[in-house]
């Protein structure tokens, strides 16, 4: 997971880049594999959910998301966590800039 | 506001189940597992809004919905449509809604807005073939829409 944050004012920026497949269901019958993509996604800054989002087979192939939050200090961390449907779960880290 | 069951997704429900601050959120692959099974109707060549405005029921319980409040960006003309970039904006929104008429369902993502969070959202979907782009948003209560017709030249969705 590519994560890059950056801190605007009173708000921060997130970039993050997560490595999935996001096979559809339609794409992993043609591919003879088993459909699995990312399914829910949130990321917290200092323990709080800054960000949450409910995922389907439609996000594109190793999904980029951007979004902004209110707060987030410099030096400070963004924490993002992805499950997929088959429940594999994955959390990438990046202070913020 | 109400304990959220994370049941039914196996081992995944164990590791999130071990993070306590993550109770409080809204997974609605959990909560409304019957909205990402409705269909659009693929004879209509992305032209049949029936799928998308039943998403927008079984999410938001209301189909009334407004123009306005939703700023949505997507593109004109997808050459790939593996990889649409869409962003939207509304302001105030506590729930939005991302739907399309060009995949075999209608739903592709719901955020929930957390206290801190900033309803201004960037994501890339895939397109099977043109088709309207539809965002829905709950602002005060009531529920505002954007829509698209984004034009794909090269279908993506392995169709």
């Amino acid at each position: 997971m590519r994560i890059k944050a950056k801190a605007k004012g009173d708000k921060t920026e997130v970039k993050v880049m997560m490595k999935h497949p996001m096979l559809s269901y339609r794409e992993a019958k043609k591919k003879g594999k088993e459909a699995n993509f990312i399914v829910y996604v949130t990321a917290k800054n200092e323990g709080a959910v800054v960000y949450e989002v409910s995922t389907s087979q439609f996000l594109s192939k190793n999904p980029y998301m951007k979004f902004y939050f209110k707060g987030g200090k410099k030096g400070e961390e963004v924490e993002i966590t992805w499950v997929d449907l088959k429940g594999k779960t994955k959390t990438g880290k990046a202070k913020i800039k | 506001m109400e304990r959220r069951k994370f049941l039914g997704m196996g081992a995944g429900m164990v590791a999130v189940l071990a993070a306590p601050s993550m109770l409080m959120a809204t997974n609605y692959r959990e909560k409304l597992p019957e909205v990402w099974k409705i269909k659009n109707d693929e004879k209509a060549k992305g032209e049949d809004m029936a799928g998308v405005n039943a998403a927008i029921k079984a999410i938001f319980g209301s189909d009334k919905v407004e123009e306005g409040k939703v700023k949505l960006k997507a593109p004109d003309i997808a050459e790939n449509g593996a990889v649409v970039p869409v962003s939207f904006k509304a302001e105030g929104a506590k729930k939005i809604a991302l739907m399309q008429t060009a995949d075999p369902e209608a739903v592709v993502a719901i955020f929930d807005v957390p206290e801190r969070g900033i309803p201004d959202y960037s994501v890339r979907i895939k397109m099977q073939q043109t088709g309207h782009v539809v965002v829905v948003a709950e602002i005060d209560g009531k529920l505002y829409k954007a829509e698209k017709v984004v034009k794909v030249t090269v279908g993506g969705c392995g169709g």
